[in-house]
């Protein structure tokens, strides 16, 4: 029996890493086309006038201070045509008297058109001082709703949510909007924001594992769900929607943890079963920074919510299983080694320790198994160093490298177990605090 | 008591594992370190091409390159095609003239024969820019292919060696290729200008096809309004299909076709009523609020918001009288609106007028 398990669990390592490692290779062929394209991407693009206009969605939550920082940001994006909607909610206890002050607000008689089910709307504030920018005073039940409150009040077919505090790019939305003007049977387009430092690595050890961390899971993994027309929005993306299907499925589910996959898997599932054609696409470059977390408990946070908003988003759309996408491997894959790979990954370890303390297996067994664990996670870190250096090449020069490289041994000698055990408690079922 | 054999294994794989990860980082460390070895070599040459170029620039007849090996040319090429978007005057057609002293053009195109994507394409942007005709059927033929970048770009490049011949030659492809965007499409036929497009665009406008007249009815905008109204205008008595429809009406600018504008505005399609509603806007005085008013009451959001635009931009209304119109409206959704749109004005008015 504990021979069989212990089988079991090798197996499964090898299965799930060696899956994740096709997995980043298959996206090689597009990061190398990208690479190819490169020196026309850099080169400014003229306006055609058939880019669609863009409605960028500001939930204010948080610091006021950085809410209204964000937004002279995007006051700055480069792009003919698109507005701006703040929607402050009673998250933000102070931050709409601010935000009047600021950006010198006026009440609007808007006629709203609501589409899709969300908190009232007090009052809709036009800006003075910008022509495109308007901020909703709402009821607070959260980012999901205020999202919805903000397509509600959104004019233009692309919304796109962008949270305070990121360091936008000013191309931002010219690239996000890119694939909807290459292929109409664009519904979403992402790119995951990336740890602030590009061109030199920060000098904290942690900020540095973070980015070792995310390169496989965040980045290049959904190239290769790209490539395979599978990519799904993870937490810290920067998403831009075509509208028409958003509203079509009912907006963002308020009651979910993880609402952008949520609504995502929702509209694969709901295209899928209609037979309709569509593309969900993954932007390598990132179109944003970010500070990132300050210390491995702030990281925990937000794995644990991820995880478990990933899982919940899975079972209210396991219908999919049965539908289209399961004719892809995304699904299948996502459910056993994105999902309940954590638990079991988990469950393998807790087994080999315990057995090797009841002295049911010999240490040599024990060391065999961890050896496997940490050396196939360092084959997964390598494979996405090479795929940074053949793409985005973010942080140039060999130092660099050898720096990644080191931190990626360190991240898979106790920081992803770390990770992995605190996503595997996030799989527990708990009680939702009540609204 | 697990047997070694699972030892054995688990370690095999282990290692192996520890030596692809290991292979790997090395050939990322290889990969970096020749990219660092080429950019310090692009770097030292760089500064005698640009110098090359900006003398050529300023006059013609001077400035010398040096020797350009294989490796280094499609980064010349490239520096070249970034520069000349930024000379002014004759600088970029000055600078092209030096290409073609040292016989570049005709490398360029050896390049297209054997280079590889990214050469390629910066081979065809040279081509086209430089306006080689000897690349022509070469250009030509890679523009049928399938891949939709590469057959884009020696599009592009034939369009820009000669216009009008490339128009006509790949007028089936503007309609056909659903993976040529037609936002790239625009921007192409924008570079072009009216005078060169129309001819192509009233062709095919005219001819009606059956697959890709979309396509056309959204790249007529790079037309001669002129020339391209006329025959838009003739739909709206010729067909009854919406999308055309549609796009004749925001070609209606004349108060003589309003009759066309109020049979739309009953048309049981939401977009059409909506494209009416702007084009009683553009053309329609006092006498088409009751027209506009029923817009107001329509069951879809952007119907009513465009007769309330429609309503608040009407030629010859003074505000005292658009104020009874919004007074008068019982409707509630058509009073809510027309307060959105008057209150929108200001903005519009300060978008348009700064």
């Amino acid at each position: 029996m504990i021979r069989a398990l212990l089988w079991f669990f090798i197996a499964y390592f090898i299965v799930a890493y060696g899956g994740r490692v096709l997995l980043l290779l298959t996206g090689v062929p597009a990061l190398l086309r990208g690479l190819a394209l490169r020196p026309f991407n850099d080169m400014p693009a003229p306006y055609s006038g058939f880019e669609p206009p863009v409605s960028v969605i500001v939930p204010a939550s948080g610091d006021i201070a950085t809410v209204i920082a964000s937004v002279g940001t995007l006051l700055e994006l480069d792009y003919p045509q698109y507005e701006i909607i703040v929607v402050c909610d009673d998250g933000a206890p102070g931050g709409l008297a601010a935000l009047q002050e600021a950006l010198q607000l006026q009440p609007f008689p808007e006629a709203l058109w609501r589409r899709i089910p969300s908190g009232e709307v007090r009052t809709v504030y036009q800006s003075f001082l910008h022509d495109h920018l308007r901020v909703l005073d709402k009821e607070g039940f959260g980012r999901a709703d205020a999202l919805n409150a903000g397509i509600n009040a959104s004019r233009y077919p692309l919304i796109c949510a962008i949270d305070p505090g990121l360091r936008v790019q000013r191309e931002a939305l010219q690239r996000l909007s890119e694939p909807f003007l290459e292929d109409p049977a664009t519904i979403a387009c992402m790119s995951h924001m990336r740890l602030d430092g590009a061109g030199a690595l920060p000098r904290s050890l942690f900020r540095v594992l973070q980015i070792v961390e995310a390169l496989p899971a965040l980045v290049f993994r959904r190239v290769g769900w790209d490539a395979l027309r599978s990519a799904l929005p993870m937490p810290g993306d920067i998403v831009m929607l075509r509208k028409d299907v958003v509203v079509e499925a009912n907006g963002f589910n308020a009651h979910s943890e993880c609402e952008d996959t949520e609504l995502a898997l929702r509209l694969h599932r709901a295209l899928r079963a209609r037979g309709d054609r569509y593309e969900m696409r993954f932007l390598a470059d990132p179109v944003a920074w970010t500070a990132g977390h300050q210390s491995t408990l702030a990281a925990i946070g937000p794995h644990r919510r991820w995880q478990h908003g990933f899982a919940q988003a899975l079972r209210r759309n396991a219908a999919l299983l049965t539908t289209g996408l399961a004719r892809r491997p995304a699904l299948p894959f996502m459910l056993f080694f994105e999902s309940w790979g954590a638990a079991i990954e988990v469950a393998g370890y807790a087994f080999v320790i315990a057995m090797w303390a009841a002295g049911l297996i010999p240490a040599a067994t024990a060391g065999a198994f961890l050896a496997l664990a940490v050396s196939l996670g360092f084959l997964v870190s390598a494979t996405a160093l090479l795929l940074e250096t053949l793409s985005t090449d973010l942080y140039p020069g060999l130092q660099q490298l050898a720096r990644l490289a080191i931190v990626a041994v360190a991240e898979n000698l106790g920081y992803r177990q770390l990770m992995t055990f605190a996503r595997a408690a996030a799989l527990a079922p708990r009680r939702r605090p009540t609204a | 008591m697990p047997g070694d054999s699972q030892v054995a294994f688990a370690l095999a794989i282990a290692a192996g594992a520890f030596a692809a990860s290991v292979s790997v980082l090395v050939i990322a460390a290889a990969v970096r370190a020749w990219r660092r070895w080429r950019q310090a070599r692009i770097a030292r040459v760089e500064v005698s091409w640009r110098q090359a170029l900006g003398q050529a620039a300023a006059d013609p007849s001077t400035g010398a390159l040096a020797p350009i090996s294989w490796i280094e040319f499609p980064d010349f090429l490239l520096l070249w095609n970034r520069m000349r978007r930024v000379l002014p005057g004759d600088g970029a057609a000055n600078t092209a003239e030096l290409l073609r002293r040292h016989g570049l053009d005709e490398r360029a195109l050896r390049l297209l024969r054997f280079g590889t994507l990214r050469s390629c394409l910066i081979a065809m942007a040279t081509l086209g820019h430089l306006r080689y005709e000897r690349a022509w059927p070469r250009l030509e033929r890679l523009s049928r292919g399938r891949g939709p970048v590469t057959s884009f770009a020696a599009a592009r490049a034939v369009l820009r060696i000669e216009p009008r011949r490339g128009l006509e030659a790949l007028s089936h492809a503007i309609l056909q290729r659903a993976d040529w965007p037609v936002a790239r499409l625009g921007s192409v036929l924008a570079e072009l200008g009216p005078a060169t497009v129309t001819p192509t665009l009233t062709t095919l406008l005219v001819s009606r096809p059956r697959g890709g007249l979309d396509r056309v009815v959204k790249l007529a905008r790079f037309g001669d309004r002129n020339r391209i109204a006329p025959i838009m205008r003739g739909w709206l008595s010729a067909t009854q299909d919406p999308n055309l429809v549609m796009a004749a009406l925001d070609y209606v600018d004349d108060p003589q076709e309003l009759m066309w504008a109020m049979e739309a505005a009953r048309h049981p399609e939401w977009r059409v009523r909506m494209a009416a509603a702007r084009a009683l806007g553009r053309i329609g005085a006092a006498a088409e609020i009751p027209a506009l008013v029923e817009l107001l009451k329509d069951p879809v959001w952007w119907v009513r918001y465009h007769a309330a635009q429609a309503v608040a931009g009407l030629r010859g209304m003074t505000p005292e009288e658009l104020q009874v119109v919004r007074e008068t409206a019982r409707d509630n959704f058509a009073a809510d609106m027309l307060a959105h749109a008057f209150a929108e004005l200001p903005i519009r008015r300060r978008r348009i007028f700064g």
